[in-house]
């Protein structure tokens, strides 16, 4: 290139610098001063104070028919309100929400909710029964994760304020059921509009989830402002609210990894908070933030009663030595501060656990004992587990503790760590021997969890425990359960059914582990809830 | 000058002009252009074939993986109604053989539809022009940067062979290659953001902001684009980090690529000639040696920018980078078969464009291979 062409591109690069920082510098934007001034405002002028929210999203989508992940149902909790809710961290009973009152018939199987007739959407619409009937049905209808749940339920509409859901069976948890993110209810008439449909076939013909993902169709504290799975998803306060305003102007989901989320929190943030922090995470934290957590979630082995498939795992003997070999105290340890030897089956979190005090214990005589007696001998079995990180604990440390527990009583265990995709399509075929997971309730009472992990549940299917192969005392205690109506009677059923079940059940449940909300100092009501939800951003303020 | 003429046969003030054989005749310059372009078609050709061929090649692949799309996006109580998972099944076309799946899905790829992701519900086109601009963001920068660092340092330890500073930069490069990439981000956002207060917590833009209008996916672009002065440095102060990172890893890599090769061309006998000749250093290096030993390093440096472009999921996930690399793994832990492929689309195009820019620049850099 002769040298005076080469000068002329050199000087058409550094004026194009020069132009690009010149407009990087001079340039203005009075939103994003306001915004960089912490001023900003909303398009109806009130003050927009941000709150942060780190997590790792897990998040596919804002339709409450088809939400089922832990930061959706954050979500979609903030964008629609259902007919009844809970108040704060108190999961005890059912609170109004957009039914300002509801009535459970003696059977036990109906439901009548009178809707506040203040309820409006986003877009000032009223709330009418039409709305809940037409929401509930989609949800049945779309065949999604939450679709099994509200299975048995019927949706009536006898005038426009009133609406009648009829369970199949007797279940007196309808209302949590319908407390729940899953149960939101939709603007009909904006829903059918954007391609919903409540019909029979709503899981082939219903188009509405990608509008949804972009535009909130409920009558929550929040709308959307933007959705980016991956990055950040961010709400902005619904101007048309009915209820008390949010505190917050704007809240943004923002996507973070753990070892992140523990830096950022460390700092000391105003106006932020972290979902994620969990086991060895929660420790080292300043003691100026706010820790809100609660036993949630249970750890549990499940062996297989079926002799066709392993005569170890299927031998009592074999499975009461194992269970006593297992140093629980050490298992819970793993998890951090907020891990807690399982007493039962129950977490804590939710009413019907069993106290503290009956929390199991290690007993070596006794598993060597009892394997002698077992006739198994030295035969190994191989423990299935997915080979990831749950509740900040690395499921791998969990399988390997057990594993060295048991080798102290004799007992031989191989470790086998699959995929999750693969760890749930094996065991779903009901041929895997020994296997273990973390476990969460569908909604938070824990009669959720009696029918599935008893005989013709999902779980003791897959566990080869038949009704012929089940303790006929443990099955009744399970029926006493289900068929209680009232919640002191529920609590009284659930102790008598777990303390069957530690002996005479092919399940092992190791620990509890809580969900805890970490909170910026400046911040109150940022508090964690079972109820579904982990927190609800709609209440949190500053102090 | 006969076409296998080495740059050595002459020593001229401007090598550039001397070594090229056809020297700068329009018709000589025609036909070289027609040569290229044929060139390239045909290379364009081949890629159709190959990109058949990783569609076969992916959807076989995923078919092999243990587990079923329903089971990983399905809650273990739906999973276990039947009427469910056949819904989702034909929702999703899984109900069909696989030869009929992978028909459907190469009809709908001929007519430019790549498919709707099971995670996310958009169509992976939409979903791809969203992911991609992220990571190009990071790899244009990180690129640039490693190619300017690792050419000077390669060069500086190429010319200082045996010497401090030689034996210092092979160390350097080789501690960076040992450097698990994970690790070094993690310690680079505990020391830059946690310790010195100085480097974001990760993401693409600081929460008080909105990001700029979409126009090229790219914020620091889209927010001078759009005259947004504040976003624009917001948005590359969070390109700093990860960007520091990348280059880092890439730089480990190049420097010992650029050192042999510089110090293969500094042995050549018109080197020490034009040394001989009483040239300034910088001018034989620049002219004699740099251009020379380019050849070697735009390949490995062209396959180092295409694994940039390909998505670094570990970095993408530490920093919150919503790249390409991000989507790649969502779409793998979900099982999400749609989004896969067009991953493997994506990023089999990326290698087979980067090879085929490298062929091209060889030609413009070194005439030799362009006449041959």
């Amino acid at each position: 290139m002769p040298g005076s062409a080469r000068r002329g591109t050199h000087t058409t690069l550094a004026l194009l610098a020069a132009a690009t920082l010149a407009l990087a510098g001079c340039g203005s934007n009075a939103e994003d001063n306001a915004a960089a001034a912490g001023t900003a405002a909303t398009a109806d002028g009130s003050a927009a104070a941000t709150l942060t929210v780190d997590a790792s999203l897990v998040v596919k989508t804002l339709d409450p028919g088809q939400v089922y992940e832990p930061t959706g149902n954050v979500l979609v909790h903030a964008l629609y309100d259902t007919l009844v809710t809970f108040d704060g961290a108190d999961i005890s009973k059912p609170v109004p929400s957009l039914a300002k009152s509801y009535t459970a018939a003696d059977d036990g199987k109906k439901f009548t909710f009178e809707l506040n007739p203040d309820a409006v959407f986003a877009d000032g619409t009223p709330v009418t029964s039409a709305d809940v009937v037409f929401s509930l049905n989609r949800l049945k209808n779309l065949k999604g994760s939450a679709s099994p749940i509200v299975k048995d339920l019927s949706v009536d509409a006898p005038d426009p304020h009133t609406v009648v859901v009829t369970s199949s069976t007797l279940n007196p948890n309808v209302p949590t059921i319908l407390a729940e993110p899953y149960a939101g209810i939709l603007n009909s008439k904006l829903a059918k509009e954007n391609g919903g449909t409540d019909a029979a076939d709503a899981s082939s013909t219903d188009k509405l989830t990608n509008y949804l993902n972009t535009n909130a169709a409920g009558s929550g504290p929040y709308l959307i402002e933007s959705f980016d799975a991956a990055s950040r998803i961010v709400l902005k306060a619904n101007p048309k609210y009915w209820g008390t305003a949010p505190k917050f102007g704007r809240v943004v989901f923002q996507n973070m990894d753990v070892q992140n989320q523990k830096l950022t929190m460390s700092k000391l943030p105003q106006n932020e908070l972290a979902l994620d922090l969990a086991g060895d995470a929660l420790t080292g934290l300043p003691k100026e933030l706010q820790q809100s957590g609660s036993a949630d979630s249970y750890y549990q082995l499940r062996l297989q009663n079926d002799p066709a498939v392993s005569k170890v795992t299927s031998n009592a003997d074999w499975v009461a030595a194992l269970q006593a070999a297992i140093d629980y105290q050490g298992v819970a340890a793993l998890f951090g501060p907020a891990g807690k030897p399982a007493a039962g089956i129950v977490p804590t979190a939710y009413a019907g656990s069993l106290p503290e005090s009956e929390a199991q214990k290690q007993d070596l005589p006794k598993a060597k004992e009892l394997l002698a007696k077992s006739g198994v001998g030295d035969q190994s079995v191989k423990l299935l587990y997915p080979a990831i990180t749950f509740g900040g604990v690395d499921l791998g440390t969990i399988a390997a503790k057990v594993q060295s527990d048991a080798e102290k009583a004799g007992i031989k265990i191989e470790l086998d760590p699959a995929p999750i995709a693969s760890f749930l399509d094996q065991r779903k075929g009901g041929k895997v021997p020994f296997s273990f997971s973390p476990q969460l309730l569908d909604y938070p009472v824990a009669a959720s969890i009696v029918a599935d992990l008893m005989p013709g549940g999902h779980t003791a299917e897959a566990a080869g425990w038949t009704a012929e192969r089940a303790d006929k005392e443990t099955v009744a205690a399970a029926e006493k359960v289900l068929s209680a109506r009232d919640s002191a009677d529920q609590v009284e059923a659930l102790h008598d059914w777990q303390r069957l079940m530690i002996n005479n059940s092919p399940y092992i449940t190791l620990v509890y582990n809580s969900t805890t909300v970490v909170a910026g100092p400046n911040l109150k009501d940022a508090v964690f809830s079972a109820a579904g939800w982990t927190v609800d951003v709609a209440d949190i303020g500053t102090n | 000058m006969s076409e296998t003429a080495t740059p050595a046969a002459s020593l001229p003030d401007d090598p550039g002009t001397l070594i090229d054989p056809d020297g700068d005749r329009p018709a000589a310059r025609s036909g070289r252009s027609r040569s290229l372009l044929r060139f390239i078609v045909k290379k364009l050709l081949t890629t159709i074939g190959l990109l058949f061929g990783v569609t076969v090649l992916t959807f076989l692949l995923v078919q092999a993986v243990p587990g079923d799309p329903s089971t990983t996006n399905l809650t273990e109580a739906a999973q276990q109604d039947p009427e469910i998972v056949a819904a989702y099944k034909a929702k999703w076309g899984l109900d069909k053989p696989l030869p009929v799946q992978y028909l459907t899905y190469l009809n709908n790829l001929l007519h430019g539809d790549l498919g709707t992701s099971q995670s996310t519900g958009n169509s992976i086109l939409s979903d791809l022009a969203k992911y991609v601009p992220a990571t190009i963001e990071l790899a244009i920068p990180a690129m640039v940067l490693s190619l300017l660092i690792s050419i000077g340092l390669g060069m500086w330890a190429a010319v200082r062979k045996d010497r401090a500073a030689d034996h210092t930069i092979r160390a350097g490069a080789l501690i960076g290659l040992s450097t698990p990439s994970f690790w070094l981000a993690i310690v680079a956002l505990y020391i830059f953001f946690y310790v010195l207060g100085i480097a974001p917590n990760g993401g693409r833009l600081s929460t008080k902001f909105r990001p700029p209008q979409d126009i090229t996916g790219m914020y620091t672009v889209d927010a001078l684009l759009t005259g947004r002065p504040l976003v624009f440095w917001d948005a590359l102060w969070h390109l700093a980090l990860p960007v520091l990172v990348l280059t880092s890893l890439t730089v480990s890599i190049l420097i010992r690529f650029v050192r042999s090769a510089m110090l293969e061309v500094l042995d050549q006998d018109y080197v020490k000639a034009a040394y001989a000749k009483g040239l300034p250093r910088f001018t034989v290096l620049r002219r004699h040696v740099l251009r020379a030993g380019l050849v070697q390093v735009v390949t490995v440096g062209g396959l180092a920018f295409a694994s940039l472009l390909s998505g670094t999921v570990l970095i993408e996930q530490i920093y919150s980078w919503p790249g390409i690399g991000q989507y790649a793994y969502l779409a793998a832990l979900n099982l999400d078969l749609p989004a896969i492929m067009g991953v493997g689309l994506f990023v089999a195009l990326v290698y087979i464009l980067v090879n085929l820019l490298i062929d091209v620049l060889y030609g413009i850099i070194d005439p030799r291979i362009r006449v041959s």
